[in-house]
């Protein structure tokens, strides 16, 4: 019957609520058994301050607009890179694809953090560009290696036929890439993409390490400041789930989406 | 592109007028005490330290993992959405916030009240040596001990998601056997669905393992010794930058590729003994078609061996 | 048989009554004796008591020129590690040092990680609402390195109190708050050790950097080429002490005594002129 089945899944949905009120609890209580002081009342300045009509954004939601920004920055470039690499590797020149190989590889055996510093270290003053493209490069060029790899995948998984046809037809390489087979490939690269993004964002936070004003900066600024450490890296968590949680659904309802039109 | 390699190397060529030099910083890999001979200095305990991390902090993220990733894979309602809250929290925190605000709640109230570092140093000689090497220096056991279970904790959720799709990757008609034969669903689990699903999730596995080693980096930040924290010190002390990142970079390259070749040996193992044909649950001989009763035969069979 | 049985009656209430006010005297001890108890119980909670039961004192401090750092064998070395060496011989126990983040030293003591901070805090209002200073035993001030290029002719407050004025600092630090309070309008980056805001003003990113004196003079000496001070005198004074956590008196009170005994015959004095004076200890450091 169909009001037993939905009083079950009631039952249960009540078991989960009082687990997480079970939770939330515990975190209290052992933050009072510390003789934590709580001052949750002075947290909302920091996000932001109403005066006078006027609305003033506050530190923690300036550096989370700089994080989206620098994401944002990012993943174009992420884009731009991953497609090179990719087109690298595919290609018929052999120094061409030890070169991709050899970036992917060294990309994915070394943590983010250790090409950070060697990135802003070395690579920047060479460059001549700041700390906050600095910061983008780094992130885009760990993120690209991800991205060669997703592109590389899409369009191996566009069938022979279309290139054959494509070269039938008279079109060069190039023409036949740009026109036929990226846009086939599009739809098996754009869930894993659309990961990438969300990735990237999560990601981001590393930069806080070389003093962009990101959420995750600000937010251990406020904190050596105030010492009030459980209240805004609470408030800081929840900044970041507020745009990684709906950006992760969106790729889920994208996926599925994309999976109904399976050509 | 032989452009943009031209450009950034006349702009390295010129604008660095560097006198490499790694001297220092071999130097801090490994030092001649006149007493006890080649002694690792900071470099190489900060390579220790990070093997450490990495290697219990797996353990705890397999055991986490395997848990919850049954718990994902279940029928009921309750243990899919408490799962399902652990994954999705960790997987969209970025993680160094998460590492930060709970490598701060553990190392303050945890480990604490659960007094480690009253009980470390009760202990014997004996027992502290074998800490020694397991662990690390009794001093930092305790902050070693917090970020092993941040890590852990945050591997943890990777893994599960590994663990359902390999669950999950079975096809419904090896539950619905084992429900024909009168198997209770933690035997069907025991018997029948995890030997099966283990050959599917080792090689994702081992990719995550090395994940784990560059994570690890991380609790650097927080002040634990590993190698990425020795490396900011001996650029510090010694002010040769290029040449310390360029060694540390070295280090984890070496440690990830080693880890990446034991996966893919690992994975060849698998993949063989995926390849036999019995006519076990694990493998379909040609021409052996599933049905009820064939699969109830072959549960019986595995069950009675054991 | 009426009196007998009114006195049996009466037996039951009268022993209970007896009984009560034998309990009241006996129990409820007089206000001297639990004085007695509470003073007990506080100074059995002491972190001297704490410190002689464990056999070891556990000093929280963090990696500063020439305060605490590493020497050539990797061993900790610097004033605040042969002070809290010195205290910890005083006291017959070993010292035992947990290298912890700056920015995250205070909350790491009011959490119970270690009993004192000993790393060259300076005191301020801020930190003083959740932590207690014992009696300063060493004198300081917020100083700044500049970069010859970038900051070439800035020798004023005002030349670096402007938006497009970069300066570089170590988080947490009393000396960023000194120079975020006189010069509010400059840039702040802050970071998570002093030698990465050292390198961010020798290449050129940051126009100075701000730090406890003497680190941006040793930063200076060593960088002579790229590096100068523009303030001959400190920008701000301050005073260094050790941290405890609140509510401990006799912690406080043996602490200041120390530090008074040490000043007084002399040993304070030479072991701060021999870090903080000629760098004699220079040889031990690499690079």
């Amino acid at each position: 019957m169909a009001w037993r089945r939905r009083r079950a899944v009631a039952m249960q949905l009540l078991q989960f609520g009082l687990f997480l009120g079970l939770l939330a609890w515990l975190l209290v209580g052992g933050a009072q058994g510390m003789g934590y002081n709580w001052q949750w009342v002075r947290v909302p300045r920091f996000l932001f301050q109403h005066v006078d009509g006027e609305f003033y954004a506050g530190p923690l939601l300036k550096g989370l607009l700089v994080t989206l920004h620098i994401s944002g920055l990012a993943m174009l470039l992420t884009i731009v890179i991953g497609l090179g690499v990719a087109l690298l590797r595919l290609s018929g020149s052999v120094a061409g694809r030890w070169l991709a190989v050899g970036y992917i590889e060294a990309i994915r055996n070394t943590p983010l953090l250790v090409q950070l510093y060697i990135v802003y270290f070395v690579l920047a003053p060479v460059l001549g560009i700041d700390r906050f493209w600095a910061g983008v490069l780094c992130l885009a060029v760990f993120e690209g290696a991800f991205a060669a790899e997703i592109f590389r995948g899409g369009i191996q998984a566009v069938r022979m036929g279309q290139w054959e046809a494509a070269w039938a037809l008279g079109l060069s390489r190039g023409r036949a890439l740009r026109h036929v087979v990226l846009p086939q490939a599009l739809r098996v690269m754009l869930p894993p993409l659309a990961g990438l993004g969300v990735s990237l964002i999560k990601h981001s936070a590393i930069v806080s390490v070389i003093a962009v004003f990101d959420l995750m900066n600000e937010g251990r600024n406020v904190i050596s400041d105030t010492f009030m450490t459980f209240e805004i890296w609470l408030t800081v968590a929840a900044l970041y789930l507020c745009i990684t949680v709906p950006l992760s659904a969106g790729v889920g309802l994208l996926e599925r989406r994309l999976r109904g039109h399976a050509a | 592109m032989l452009g943009v390699v031209g450009w950034v190397g006349w702009r390295a060529g010129g604008a660095l007028n560097y006198a490499w030099d790694f001297g220092p910083v071999w130097g801090f890999v490994a030092r001649h005490d006149p007493q006890r001979g080649w002694v690792a200095n900071l470099l190489l305990q900060g390579l220790l330290t990070t093997l450490r991390v990495s290697f219990w902090a797996g353990m705890i993220a397999a055991c986490v993992g395997v848990l919850m990733g049954i718990a994902r894979a279940s029928r009921p309602l309750f243990p899919r959405l408490v799962a399902g809250f652990y994954v999705e929290t960790i997987r969209n925190i970025p993680p160094l916030v998460f590492v930060f605000v709970f490598y701060f709640f553990v190392s303050s109230q945890v480990l604490p009240a659960l007094g480690i570092e009253d009980w470390i140093r009760r202990q014997p000689p004996g027992t502290l040596w074998w800490m020694e090497v397991l662990f690390g220096p009794p001093a930092q056991a305790a902050g070693v001990f917090a970020a092993i279970l941040c890590l852990g904790l945050f591997e943890g959720a990777y893994v599960t998601e590994i663990v359902r799709g390999g669950i999950q990757s079975l096809p419904a008609g090896q539950w619905e056997a084992a429900g024909a034969l009168g198997l209770s669903r933690r035997r069907t689990l025991r018997l029948v669905i995890l030997p099966q699903a283990v050959a599917r999730t080792v090689p994702p596995l081992t990719g995550q393992a090395v994940s784990l080693v560059k994570d690890s980096s991380i609790i650097s930040l927080v002040s634990i010794q590993d190698l990425a924290f020795m490396g900011n010190e001996v650029a510090a002390t010694t002010n040769r930058v290029f040449e310390t990142w360029l060694v540390v970079a070295l280090f984890y390259f070496i440690l990830c590729v080693t880890l990446s070749a034991l996966a893919a040996r690992a994975e060849r193992r698998f993949a063989i003994r995926l390849r036999k044909p019995r006519p076990s649950l694990t493998t379909t001989p040609p021409g052996f078609t599933w049905s009820p009763t064939t699969t109830a035969a072959a549960i019986s069979a595995r069950c009675m061996t054991g | 048989m009426n009196e007998t049985d009114m006195r049996r009656r009466l037996i039951a209430p009268a022993a209970g009554g007896l009984a009560a006010l034998g309990a009241f005297v006996f129990g409820s001890r007089p206000a001297a004796a639990q004085g007695a108890d509470a003073r007990a119980a506080l100074a059995a909670a002491s972190m001297i008591e704490e410190v002689k039961r464990r056999g070891t004192l556990r000093v929280g401090l963090s990696t500063f020129v020439p305060w605490a750092f590493r020497n050539r064998a990797g061993e900790l070395i610097g004033f605040e590690v042969d002070v809290a060496n010195r205290l910890a011989q005083d006291m017959s126990v070993r010292a035992e040092f947990i290298p912890t983040a700056w920015d995250g030293i205070v909350p790491a003591l009011l959490a119970g990680r270690f009993d004192a901070i000993i790393g060259g805090m300076s005191i301020t209002a801020a930190r003083n609402l959740s932590a207690n200073f014992t009696s300063s035993y060493s004198a300081n001030g917020v100083d700044m390195a500049a970069n010859k290029r970038l900051a070439d002719g800035m020798v004023t407050l005002e030349a670096y109190n402007r938006p497009n004025v970069t300066i570089a600092g170590r988080r947490g630090t009393s000396a960023i708050v000194a120079a975020q309070r006189l010069m509010p309008r400059a840039t702040f980056r802050q970071f998570d050790d002093d030698a990465q805001a050292i390198l961010e003003v020798v290449g050129g990113r940051a126009h100075a950097m701000v730090g406890s004196m003497p680190r941006p003079l040793f930063a200076v000496l060593d960088n002579a080429e790229v590096l100068f001070s523009p303030f001959p005198q400190p920008l701000m004074r301050q005073a260094d002490a050790m941290a405890v956590r609140k509510g401990d008196p006799d912690a406080l009170n043996f602490l200041d005594n120390w530090v008074l005994s040490r000043q007084l015959d002399g040993w304070l004095p030479e072991r701060h002129a021999y870090w903080f004076g000629a760098r004699e200890w220079r040889d031990q450091v690499p690079g």
